[in-house]
Formats: structure tokens, sequence, C-alpha cells
């Protein structure tokens, strides 16, 4: 489908989603970005609720990146929520943060974040990090198969979440 | 666990204590002595009052033993009857055994010694009378018997020896008089040094129990200051904690907030370049180039402020470390860097210590770039890292033929951003060097420099844990490894 989303990048400053935007696009690697500006539109993109309604399932986007410092509802409560439920939990997420405080590496892992990765203040290494990082999800790994095969496999054990 | 109490009471006690104590033991082991030899001497006196009483006995024992031969031999002259010299014989055993138990009861006593000599002919010249008499009635019957008796002189005799016992008797009731005197004299001494002992001993304990009393006291006001120190201690803790706490979510805020106003201008900038580069003249381009130098800057300040102040707060994950590997992992970073340079590396062989070997690797990181840093213009680079003794303790040494510095600013070394060198000529934040005192006083130990303008410095640093003062290799380390780059 054209219209599929690659990439939902979740950030609240404006300056650091344009200039991500910026690297994604010079780097050629997506053009297909959704943007969310706090955790709750994020949720609601990802589960299909509120003005996402509308949205299907079946097409999640092949890569999060998740700031942590979020309005409403912050980054690791959304990492948690896509981990707990079985149609967003095989969604590769990388946290894109400033922070590298070590308590939120450790929280980040034990809540399932594929990497963790901190924004580079210089803009020349901020790219390249933006680069290697699209590279890798978008080109290099395997992706989970789109939507239907966690969901599937969710319905014929039962229908049931199992907690994260 | 009685024995290791009294140990432990003894060495909490205070001087005076102990020396109360120690008099105490004294007084109450020599009371023991008194008793004991006072007890001793009372049972000899007694003892000797027994001897004078058994002397006394016999003597009239000896009497008794006489006069039961006689009264056998009396029988037998009147009757002729042999039954009689039953209680005859057994009067004259008996004498025998008593005047040999006398003589050795007496055997102390001369004065005694000498009557027993003077009576004993006496005795036996009584008891052969009395064998004559029989002798005579067995041969010749009663009348000559009685003849022989009425002739004798059988009385005078027997007062003689009745007058030489009643004279010893009389001798004897003396000493026991004497005596007695003794052993109730040495009862009352020994009454005496008992009633004292136990009256002193009391003494001794109402002291100790008042010493002990007061020791008491003491300690629970002592207590009660710890406890009051402890709470003031407690309160102060908790009030380091919070600032602790306070200092973190800071630096948070630093790291986070800071950070991103700064890639904005940096990266707006850049894109601003590439973007309309053509469109500007060159000065407005240079202009732009200096807020990008000014935000890498700042970026860099900010991340090692940040890592200074982890420094300060981390725990130090200690373990046994052989500092060679360090070196030799930061070495071989280096060496790219120095790619196109002449540059010697002398790495001597270091030693184990007890430290946190990610931490250790700074240090060892930030001062050999330094001395690559600084010796950026020396045509040949010599960097050297080697151990030595300075006052009796193992010291780390890093030393470079670079730049060097004027010894009289080498208080402001080790400040944060303190530098000695225009940032013209060489680059840096002025906080690496902070980083590396801080991380060696976390270790215990200390860091210092010397240096002289344009002929090199050296870096000394020791780290304190007690492995450290027992030095391994005393001498300067002399296997140098080379390595050019």
């Amino acid at each position: 489908m054209p219209s599929e989303v690659e990439i939902l990048l979740v950030d609240d400053s404006p300056e650091d989603v344009e200039l991500t935007v910026l690297a994604l696009r010079r780097s050629k690697i997506c053009n297909k970005i959704q943007i969310a500006e706090d955790g709750v539109e994020a949720l609601d993109y990802l589960f299909c609720r509120g003005s996402y309604k509308d949205r299907s399932f079946c097409f999640p986007p092949k890569l999060i990146l998740l700031d942590l410092k979020l309005p409403k509802v912050d980054g690791m409560e959304v990492l948690r929520t896509i981990r707990a439920d079985a149609r967003t939990r095989t969604i590769p997420v990388v946290i894109l943060t400033s922070s590298k405080e070590q308590n939120d590496v450790i929280d980040g892992y034990n809540l399932g974040v594929n990497a963790y990765i901190q924004k580079p203040v210089d803009f020349e290494k901020f790219s390249d990090t933006i680069r290697q990082v699209g590279m890798f999800w978008m080109l290099i790994n395997q992706a989970p198969p789109a939507g239907q095969a966690p969901l599937a496999r969710a319905s014929t054990a039962g229908g049931s979440v199992p907690s994260a | 666990m009685a024995l290791m109490d009294v140990v432990s009471c003894v060495s909490h006690m205070s001087l005076t204590s102990k020396s109360i104590a120690a008099s105490a033991l004294v007084i109450l082991l020599s009371i023991g002595v008194l008793s004991f030899r006072s007890t001793v001497r009372d049972e000899e006196d007694r003892a000797w009052v027994t001897h004078t009483h058994l002397v006394l006995e016999k003597l009239q024992a000896v009497l008794i033993d006489i006069t039961e031969a006689e009264t056998g031999q009396r029988g037998y002259l009147l009757t002729g009857e042999e039954e009689y010299l039953e209680p005859y014989q057994a009067g004259l055993d008996h004498v025998h055994r008593d005047i040999q138990e006398l003589r050795e009861l007496t055997s102390d006593n001369p004065r005694q010694r000498d009557a027993i000599q003077r009576l004993e002919p006496l005795i036996e010249a009584r008891l052969a009378g009395l064998a004559a008499w029989m002798e005579i009635r067995r041969r010749a019957g009663l009348m000559a018997a009685a003849e022989a008796v009425t002739k004798g002189n059988s009385g005078e005799l027997m007062n003689e020896i009745r007058e030489g016992i009643g004279e010893m008797r009389h001798t004897e009731r003396q000493l026991l008089g004497k005596r007695l005197e003794t052993a109730t004299a040495s009862t009352r001494k020994m009454k005496v040094v008992i009633v004292l002992g136990n009256a002193l001993a009391i003494l001794i304990l109402l002291m100790a129990g008042f010493v002990i009393h007061r020791e008491a006291g003491r300690r629970h006001l002592a207590e009660q200051r710890l406890e009051k120190v402890n709470e003031h201690l407690g309160r102060r803790t908790a009030a380091l904690l919070e600032a602790n706490s306070e200092m973190e979510s800071f630096s948070y805020s630093v790291s986070h907030d800071l950070r991103a106003p700064l890639r904005q201008i940096g990266g707006y900038s850049h894109v601003l370049v590439q973007d309309y580069g053509s469109q500007l003249d060159a000065e407005a381009r240079r202009y732009l180039e200096k807020v990008q130098d000014g935000a890498r800057k700042m970026g860099r300040l900010v991340d090692e402020l940040l890592s200074l102040s982890k420094i300060g707060r981390q725990e130090l994950s200690f373990e046994e470390t052989s500092l060679d590997s360090p070196v030799r992992q930061v070495v071989e970073d280096l060496v790219p860097e120095c790619s196109g340079r002449d540059v010697e590396w002398r790495i001597g062989e270091l030693f184990s210590v007890e430290c946190d070997p990610g931490l250790m690797k700074q240090v060892f990181m930030n001062l050999l770039s330094n001395a690559v840093k600084y010796t950026g213009k020396r045509e040949h680079a010599v960097i050297e890292v080697g151990t030595t003794m300075q006052n009796g303790e193992r010291t780390i040494f890093v030393r470079d033929n670079g730049v060097g510095f004027e010894m009289q600013y080498v208080g402001k070394l080790f400040g944060v951003f303190q530098r000695l060198h225009k940032a013209r000529d060489f680059e840096g934040t002025g906080v690496g060097l902070a980083i590396v005192q801080r991380i060696i006083r976390r270790h215990g130990g200390r860091i210092w420099a010397e240096a002289e303008l344009d002929h090199g410095a050296t870096f000394y640093f020791t780290l304190g844990s007690p492995e450290n003062e027992s030095p391994k290799k005393p001498e300067l380390a002399v296997n140098h490894e080379v390595i050019h780059a």
C-alpha cells in the first residue's frame, strides 16, 4: 500500500521532529513518517481510536521512534502499553531521547525496548545516528510479518492478552 | 564466655577502676592466705592438746596395766588356779605395749623421756617380783608364797612407781595448760582474721559496687550523648541525601533540557548552510560556522560536566585489576589519532590493585590523550607510563615531552574549567583533569604534577587502598615496551 506509514515518531519538540524528519528524508530511507506529539496521540494512533478510529490494525508502523519526556502519558508508559498488547507487541521500538540516565536505560530494556539511543547534540552526528537507525530497522532488520501474524497467534491462544 | 566477659570488662575500665580492682584482688588474696594460715596453725595447736591428752591417758593406762597384772597374780596366789594367769598375762602384755607407745609419744620431750627411763626399771622390778612369787606358789604352795609376799618390799616399789607416774602426769598437765592456752589464743586470732577479712571483703564489694554504679552512670551519659550525635548525623545524612537527589534531578534536567536547544542551534545552522549556503556570502557562512562551533563546544562541556557530576555520585565497583590492561586499551584507542605523527610509547609494567576498572580506564584516557594533545607540536613525541616509589607509596606516572606548563600555575591544574593554554593553541574544555582528580580521590589516592614550560609534564598518582602500601616493585620499571605510532 502506498499510504502505509513506515515510522511513527513520538516527540513533543517540533524542532527535534523537524530535524529528525530532515535527517530521515535526506538519507532517503523513508518518507512515510507519522508524527505523534504526546503519548496519548501515539497510543490513539497505534490502537486505532480517537481521531484515528478509522485506521486499521492491519498496517502497524515498521518502527516506533520514542522520546521519553512526553506530555500527558510519558514514553515509558507508552512502551509498557505497546508491549502489553499482543497486537502491538512485536513492533520494533527505539527510544530516542536526550537522557542517558542509567535508570531510564534499565527501565527501557526491562520493558522490552529494542534499542536505546541518546540524541547527539552535534547535528552531523545526530543525522548520522538517525540515518543508521533508519537503515538498520527499515532495510537490514527482518521485520515481523505485517499485522496479522501476531494477532492470529494471539487468537489461537484463546484471545487472552498476556501481560508483558 | 564468662572469662571473655571479664576480659572485655577489664579492657573497658578506666585507670582508677583498674587500680581499685587490682588492690581489691590483692587484699582478698591476702585475707585468704592469712585465714588459711591461721586455720592450719589452730589445727596444729589442737593436735598438740590432743597429743598431751593421749600421753596422760597412757600414763594412767600403765598404772592400770600393772594393777591388772597384780590382780591376776593375787588370784593365782590365793587359789592356784590357772584361769587367773590370763588377766595376769594380759596385764603384762599391755604394760609393755603402753610403755612402748609412751616412749614414742614423748620422744619430743627429753624430760619425760628421762622420767620413762627411770620408771622402766622400777616397773620391770615390780613385774619380776610378781613372777617370782607366782613361781614360789607353783612350786612350794600357798603358805610359802604368802610368806615371800609378806617379806618382800612390794608396797614401797609400787609407791615409787606411782610417784614416778604422778610426776610425769604433773609435767604433762602443765604442758596441757600451756598448749590449751596457745590453742585458745590461735583460735581467737583465727576468728579475728576471719571476721576482719570478711568485713574488709564486704567493704571492697561495696566499693566495687559504687565504682560500677559510677561507671554505669558515666556510660549512660556517654550513650545519651552518642544518641544525640547519631540523631544529628541522621538528620544531616537525610539533608545530604536530599541535596544529592536534588543535584541528580538538576543534572538530569541539564542533560535533557540543555541538550535539546543546543541540538536545534547546531542543527538549524547546519541545514541553513547546506540548503541556503549558495545564497549567502562568505562572511555570513563564517558566522554560521561559528554558531555551529559554539553549539558543538557547549555540547561537549555539558557532557563532560555531567560525567564529572556522575563520578561524584556513582557507586564504585571495586575489583582486583591489573592496571596494565586499561593502559593497553587506551593506547590502542589513541594510536590511530597519532597517525602521521612520530610518537614513541614507553609503557612500563604496572601492578594489580583494587579499583573500579572503568574509571581507571577513564583516568588513563584523560591523562594519555592530554599527553598526545600537548606533544602535538613535537617532531618526536615520547609518552611514558610507569611506576615509581614516592614517600614509600607505589606511584604511577604519566610523562610526556610536550609543551608542559609553568609550575606557578600548578594549583589551577585540576580545577573545573581551568586551562593553562590558549584555546587557539590547544582545544579543550578544562574538565578532563578535574574528572581524573575526582576519580583518584574517590579511590583514596592523590594526584600531583611536575612540569617545566616547553620541557614536558609528568603526572603522578597513588591509589590509597591498603594493598598499595606493600610495594612489589620498588624500582622504576625498566623493561619498557616501545610502540612507534
